[in-house]
């Protein structure tokens, strides 16, 4: 007789993940932080804690002691599809590693576990199924032309050919999220700091593919990646400048992990770079936002590579604005609820946790919600609306600072 | 009629032969079983890759080649060294009181009583061990005797810090009904086997040394329960170690030396 296969395996899967599943101690701290878990009104499925066990579970039927003596233990699959919805119902915000008493890095599992039921044919959730066919077609997942990410710019934003800095404005800003591109574009301009763009080629930083683990899929992601770099690399950039915190992470720490190599360029978020011009005194202020200013650490940016303070010193550089400090912010930082997905595959869980987020801010009695990512702006607009909090403002904090130094917006584009 | 062990009590050489063969016998079986769980989790982990996006390696060299790889691979935000990782996080539990000082307190007596008993337990097998064989050519040595005397206080001491931390984990698992109602019996059993083992080692202590962990007994019944102790502690702490929860107890700080004291 045959001997019966795993109805799972470990594709996708690093060693030290597998130890990890193990080093489990189940004190249930994940469980108290986790953003969704909260917001489906503490689904059990949805609680990391939960998550562990299943697949430990899952690989011990498959290669554990009994596997090894008697042959692995067959999976119902209903089972399997239900961890599948399970494991999607999650933004990968990295909550549940900061609290971890194990140190588990459970975002990298988190999307092992996707890619792993993306090959096995589970995967992904929803509509992010589209994703590859979307980046794969369009080279965004817009479902735009490319050669609109910087055509529409007003005449009086000057682009150089080649420059040492390059901006990365990524498929929201310049697709979706216009205000936030053309206050990028024309701060630097304004700053008298040259810069190239990759316009129509310009690709899809990835961030999509990788959280919801299709990344290996045709190996678009590495593809891309390599095309982004090549690309940049011709435009003769050392600094990439990101105002969007996906596609600052997706570079920073994804795009050498696909194509193994190190990044021939320094990847900055825009905050990074103002804070640094800010403290050399190189920018010149024009006008007073006088509002008091709540913001909200994308998880891109903050947990996942830890830069916490050049926003805030940018908010606080700005003259009028009063910076209040939510409850949790910084590492404990509650998510926007639109990463991992989630926005696309279950936008109501995404609603929910955004809605939580956006009642953080309203505690503080600030005017304005702002971030320095464009996707958290759209989802934390989505939560405000929501909740019926029209009198608060969301918004990018480049926005803001271009609003400071007197630029005007009021022409950006729908 | 005194069974010897090593425990203190009256020497007598043939029954001291039979108990030491009985020891010696289940203390390989454990130390066997373990080497063979850890085998198992080996290739287990080993099913895993080596690098992200790579194909399992399905090699037992896999886990420490990607451990060893992580260890040395610069991180983006949290550069923690080694010997940070492991007087802070792995000996000290630091993120564990971050999060919770009752819980982290509860922990590190279970684990400081733990593992000073089992450190003690082992210099006192060497000693014997020593002993024995410095004996048999003729060389003198400390005397088992001596020894025990020495470290019969810090294992009351240490043996009471362990029974601390048990019964606040009990106390918890009972009453909190937040940690009772998560309670599986994967963690059930994890303490389960600790209370036992603990309450074994007061029960021998308490017989030889007719006090009140004695519970009135036969003090004649010290020998045999001193060997039921240390064969069960053998059995449930070192054999079903990589079979169960308390994997955890290599895993965690493999865990944190992976991820450099974690996020």
């Amino acid at each position: 007789m045959a001997k019966r296969e795993p109805s799972i395996n470990t594709e996708n899967f690093t060693a030290v993940q597998l130890m990890e599943i193990d080093s489990c101690s189940r004190c249930g701290e994940c469980v108290d932080w986790c953003p969704t878990y909260d917001a489906s009104e503490k689904d059990p499925g949805l609680a990391p804690r939960d998550k562990i066990l299943r697949w430990r579970d899952y690989i011990n039927k498959s290669y554990g002691l009994r596997a090894k003596l008697f042959g692995p233990k067959e999976i119902n699959e209903e089972d399997i599809e239900q961890f599948k919805d399970d494991v999607y119902g999650c933004t990968t915000c990295g909550m549940c590693a900061t609290v971890c008493e194990s140190a588990i890095n459970t975002v990298e599992l988190w999307e092992s576990m996707r890619a792993n039921l993306v090959k096995r044919g589970n995967g992904p959730f929803g509509k992010q199924g589209a994703f590859l066919k979307l980046i794969g077609e369009y080279k965004n997942p817009y479902m735009e032309d490319n050669k609109n990410r910087v055509n529409w710019f007003p005449d009086d934003v000057k682009v150089e050919d080649k420059a040492e800095v390059l901006y990365y404005g990524g498929c929201t800003a310049e697709l979706k999220q216009r205000k936030l591109a053309l206050a990028t574009v024309r701060l630097l301009n304004k700053l008298g700091i040259k810069f190239t763009m990759l316009g129509e080629d310009e690709i899809c930083c990835g961030s999509a593919l990788i959280r919801t683990g299709q990344y290996f899929i045709n190996d678009t992601a590495k593809i891309n990646a390599q095309q982004n770099i090549d690309n940049i690399k011709a435009k003769g950039a050392k600094i990439v400048i990101n105002a969007c915190s996906g596609c600052y992470r997706a570079s920073l720490i994804d795009w050498p992990r696909l194509t193994g190599q190190e990044l021939p360029f320094k990847v900055m978020h825009i905050t990074q770079f103002l804070q640094e011009l800010i403290e050399k005194g190189e920018i010149e202020w024009k006008k007073s936002i006088d509002k008091k200013v709540t913001y909200h650490d994308p998880c891109h940016l903050g947990r996942h590579v830890g830069v916490f303070d050049p926003p805030r010193a940018v908010l606080n550089a700005i003259p009028g604005i009063e910076l209040i400090e939510m409850e949790r912010v910084e590492d404990n930082q509650r998510c926007c609820g639109a990463g991992g997905g989630v926005k696309a595959g279950i936008p109501d869980l995404a609603l929910g946790v955004a809605s939580t987020r956006v009642e953080d801010a309203l505690a503080t009695k600030a005017e304005v919600l702002s971030s320095a990512c464009p996707f958290c702006k759209r989802n934390l607009s989505d939560g405000r609306d929501a909740i019926g909090a029209k009198e608060l403002e969301v918004e990018d904090i480049v926005v803001l600072a271009a609003e400071a130094m007197g630029i005007d917006l009021s022409d950006t584009p729908e | 009629m005194a069974l010897e062990y090593y425990s203190g009590l009256v020497i007598d050489g043939e029954i001291l032969r039979i108990s030491f063969v009985q020891f010696m016998i289940i203390a390989n079986l454990a130390i066997g079983l373990f080497l063979v769980g850890m085998y198992i989790n080996l290739k287990k982990w080993g099913m895993g890759s080596t690098a992200y996006g790579e194909a399992p390696a399905k090699s037992i060299m896999a886990f420490p080649k990607m451990l060893m790889y992580q260890m040395s691979e610069r991180a983006h935000a949290h550069n923690q060294s080694v010997l940070e990782t492991f007087i802070m996080d792995i000996v000290f539990q630091r993120r564990i009181l971050q999060r919770n000082p009752v819980r982290w307190f509860m922990h590190f007596t279970i684990f400081f009583g733990w593992m000073a008993l089992f450190l003690m337990s082992l210099l006192m097998f060497a000693v014997e061990m020593v002993h024995i064989g410095a004996g048999a050519i003729g060389l003198h040595t400390i005397e088992p005797e001596v020894m025990r005397q020495m470290l019969s206080l810090p294992n009351v001491i240490f043996s009471y810090i362990l029974l601390t931390g048990i019964i606040i984990a009990i106390y918890r698992r009972l009453f909190l009904a937040k940690v009772r109602e998560a309670t599986i019996a994967y963690d059930s059993i994890l303490l389960g086997g600790l209370t036992f083992i603990t309450i074994t080692g007061f029960l021998a202590y308490g017989l030889r040394n007719e006090n009140f962990w004695g519970l009135g007994m036969d003090p004649l019944l010290a020998p045999p329960m001193a060997l039921f102790h240390s064969i069960t502690a053998l059995l449930f702490c070192i054999a079903y170690i990589p079979y169960s929860k308390y994997i955890h107890m290599i895993a965690i700080p493999l865990a944190l030396l992976a991820n450099k004291g974690g996020e």
